[in-house]
């Protein structure tokens, strides 16, 4: 238990540091690589918390093919890339000061609700272990529980790929 | 280590119960779209006058299904819950059938004329409508935002479908942003309820948030649950202070998209308020009255306000919708002491709004087609040239200011009604007079509109009749029908009665 | 700790293995190199001519249909791993849904197909 909380100290050192570096770095493109460390230490976290499967997917989709997506997007936009100055909000004191008060609110609200101690989830009944295999429980839940959303993913894939091409071709 | 990617399993698995009937139109929806998705690639280019056709067969074919359930009449549920068709969901599914029908018809001409990727924006649209079916079924926070995402996706790129135009590309880009970011504030706000009640089923969640502290008290983190994933919807239905995206969208987006946001894109959000609210936060009046009740109030001022100096008539309309969304939200804030009253009045505007808000997009669109133009002052003498037109325009839009005999009234009268019964409250009281107030305010730029078309000369002499296209003419036909039967009749406050939930 | 997180703990110290001994090799080459800093060391390198412009250059909108295709099938991916596991079990059930979820992305890609978005002109 001890070494687990060492490493999630860890971790969430790792990703405060690059969230912060995200919001700070004055090139675009080292923040996009910056939010690459985030997720990753994200998906490590995953691990922590025994939920390999998200953390393959956090791997797979997220660092895999979203951030890909991030770089040519930035890639298409700019021409010019390097260190811009003027990446820096005018009113980012104000955001800031937003970003402190809700993390304080939200802070405030988990503690009270879950104090410091842990606090193990109600059981899903849904969401029983099939053989202590994760992936195994995950596609069980997807069959069954969540089996509309499941195919009503295919159709939302189909509706953004088409309508990104259609706005992306040239003619 | 990386067994579990393989390991072979040989646990039972209980196959889930699956009921074809109650899942048909979304099925029948699903095929539809695959149709037009390859009738675009399959056919040559001239001969594509057919996708519209297709698609709007494919709506009607949609609506079969709903007819047989509703008249099976029994309740089915499915997945432990998460997927029901009841009263509700039948009522709300056929709304959004016959309404996207219309769109079809307003979009036929507009598209085909205008340089638009056609096939595509049909695809889109019929997309977006499946989105809307499953969210009147759905029971659980992941079928919800799926849905939600579903629907919201299709409509940010349809915004944006005026690729070329400055204004177009505005209209998608700020959409989109705000939109991801209320799905963004919902999402966080889920997860905390998923990690107070340990279940995304909603009839889990009302019993564990209503439990609170154990006392029956909220929580901070209730309350937190529950307002981020409320104003994750309030983005939607444009509700003041999260509007400021849609008139510009409204004025950017193609006119017929317009229609579709602000009619069942708008009615999409309020009919996941209403399950939200009156199935997964039933417990917690205490939190979402008075949030509804600012929300309310605040959306309808402002909205009239900003209404009152719009001098073009898609941006007045787009603020009269922001306005509409306040009237609507208003119900809501008294949820606990009048559950049932309030589900029945959103429901009741919600049908009738969609018909008298159609129409009046309809005249805008038959308008536009001769004047070339979205500003008030090209309606000046309208009636000289157009009189059967102006006589339209002008129902729709008193219907939307709230004069009686037309639906708009009878919509205004159940807010009142719900506010004020089964007995007065504090509350519904200072929110009835909110609400006349700004009936009052709302009747003036209304009547503006109506002034110009009656009596203001034509500003550029051009008296050539207005020609009006075959699906035009039917979706006003239709819209001004609907519009004078809800006020007439009670038909429509009859099927805000029926619209009923599942008991859980 | 327990089993499952010990199997990690392995990753862990391979992975910082493999960091120690790069960092270890570098360090002796840069102890037993000769170092001579000139400033044409520092171009970037082009196939041995001098390089025009600076590093950077726009993308073109096609690499993002394809990052997009990409990122569509990396989703399909997603859901087909935890379905093998339990093929098994499912029978013709998992097929059938299966089946739907990978013909309408299967679309997805015909589309792109016949609006020769795919080709590489």
């Amino acid at each position: 238990m001890v070494a687990q909380n060492v490493f999630f100290y860890l971790l969430a050192g790792i990703i405060l540091f690059s969230a912060f570096r995200v919001v700070t770095s004055n090139n675009v493109v080292h923040a996009a690589l910056y939010l690459v460390a985030v997720l990753a230490a994200v998906a490590a976290e995953y691990v922590l918390l025994a939920a390999e499967f998200v953390a393959a997917t956090q791997v797979l989709v997220y660092i895999g093919a979203i951030i890909v997506l991030f770089l040519f997007g930035i890639m298409l936009t700019r021409a010019k890339l390097g260190s811009d100055q003027d990446l820096t909000h005018p009113h980012w004191a104000l955001s800031a000061a937003t970003a402190v008060v809700m993390f304080g609110v939200m802070g405030y609200a988990l503690v009270d609700q879950f104090h410091w101690t842990a606090t193990p989830l109600p059981a899903d009944t849904r969401l029983v272990s099939v053989d202590g295999s994760n992936s195994a429980t995950v596609s069980d839940s997807v069959f069954t529980a969540y089996l509309v959303p499941f195919e009503v993913v295919s159709v939302l894939l189909l509706a953004a790929l088409v309508g990104a091409i259609v706005l992306a071709r040239k003619d | 280590m990386f067994a579990f990617l393989l390991q072979s399993v040989a646990s039972t698995f209980d196959r889930p119960a699956i009921d074809l009937h109650a899942l048909a139109p979304e099925f029948v929806l699903t095929g539809a779209l695959v149709v037009v998705l390859l009738v675009d690639l399959f056919t040559p280019k001239g001969s594509r006058g057919i996708v519209p056709s297709v698609a709007g067969i494919g709506i009607l074919a949609a609506m079969v299904p709903v007819l047989t359930l509703a008249l099976d009449g029994a309740d089915r549920s499915m997945f432990g819950g998460a997927y029901v068709v009841d009263n509700f969901s039948l009522v709300l599914q056929a709304m959004f059938l016959l309404a996207a029908y219309v769109v079809v018809l307003l979009s036929t001409n507009y598209v085909a004329e205008g340089d638009y990727a056609e096939g595509e924006y049909y695809f889109l649209l019929l997309c977006a409508l499946l989105g809307m079916l499953v969210m009147a079924s759905s029971r659980d926070l992941i079928t919800m935002f799926v849905a939600l995402e579903l629907l919201s996706i299709p409509a940010y790129m349809l915004a944006g479908w005026r690729k070329r135009d400055r204004r177009g590309n505005e209209a998608g880009v700020k959409y989109y942003l705000m939109g991801v970011f209320a799905s963004a504030v919902m999402l966080y706000g889920m997860s905390l309820l998923y990690g107070i009640s340990g279940s995304t089923l909603f009839s889990d969640i009302a019993l564990a948030v209503a439990r609170g502290n154990g006392l029956g008290d909220t929580t901070p983190l209730i309350t937190l649950g529950v307002v981020f994933v409320l104003i994750g919807f309030a983005f939607k239905v444009s509700a003041v202070p999260f509007h400021t995206w849609a008139p510009d969208t409204y004025e950017g987006a193609p006119t017929p998209v317009t229609a579709f946001l602000a009619v069942s894109s708008k009615a999409a959000g309020f009919v996941a308020l209403l399950q939200l609210i009156l199935i997964a936060f039933i417990g917690r009046d205490d939190v979402v009255g008075p949030l509804m009740w600012v929300l309310a109030a605040l959306t309808m001022t402002v909205g009239n306000l900003i209404a009152l100096r719009q001098t073009n008539i898609v941006r007045m309309l787009a603020y009269s919708g922001v306005a509409q969304a306040g009237f609507m939200l208003a119900p809501l804030a008294v949820v606990g002491s009048n559950s049932d009253g309030a589900r029945s009045a959103v429901v009741t505007y919600l049908l009738i709004y969609a018909a008298m808000n159609l129409g009046a997009f309809a005249v805008v669109l038959i308008v536009a087609r001769k004047t070339r133009s979205a500003e008030i002052a090209s309606w000046g003498g309208l009636f000289e040239y157009a009189p059967g037109l102006t006589v339209l325009m002008t129902v729709f839009l008193f219907s939307l200011a709230g004069i009686p005999p037309l639906g708009g009234w009878l919509a205004k009268f159940v807010v009142f009604r719900a506010l004020l019964s089964p007995d007065l409250t504090a509350g519904g009281v200072i929110l009835a007079v909110v609400v006349g107030v700004n009936s009052v305010i709302a009747l003036y730029y209304y009547a503006n509109v109506a002034r110009q078309m009656w009596m203001n000369p034509v500003p550029d002499g051009d008296r050539t009749p207005v020609r009006i296209p075959f699906s035009l003419a039917a979706a006003v036909t239709l819209s001004v029908v609907l519009t004078v039967a809800f006020g007439v009749s009670d038909l429509a406050t009859h099927l805000g009665d029926l619209a009923t939930f599942l008991p859980a | 700790m327990s089993d499952f997180l010990r199997d990690y703990l392995t990753v862990g110290i391979f992975g910082l293995t493999g960091v120690a001994l790069v960092g270890l090799l570098l360090g002796l080459g840069s102890l037993l190199r000769p170092t001579r800093p000139q400033p044409q060391k520092y171009i970037n390198y082009e196939s041995g001519v001098d390089p025009v412009g600076t590093g950077w250059g726009q993308s073109n909108v096609r690499y993002y249909i394809f990052a997009l295709l990409f990122v569509m099938f990396d989703v399909e991916a997603v859901f087909i791993f935890p379905f093998a596991t339990r093929v098994d079990a499912y029978g013709w059930f998992g097929l059938i849904e299966m089946g739907i979820f990978i013909v309408v992305l299967a679309l997805g890609l015909l589309y792109a197909w016949k609006k020769k978005v795919l080709r590489w002109v």
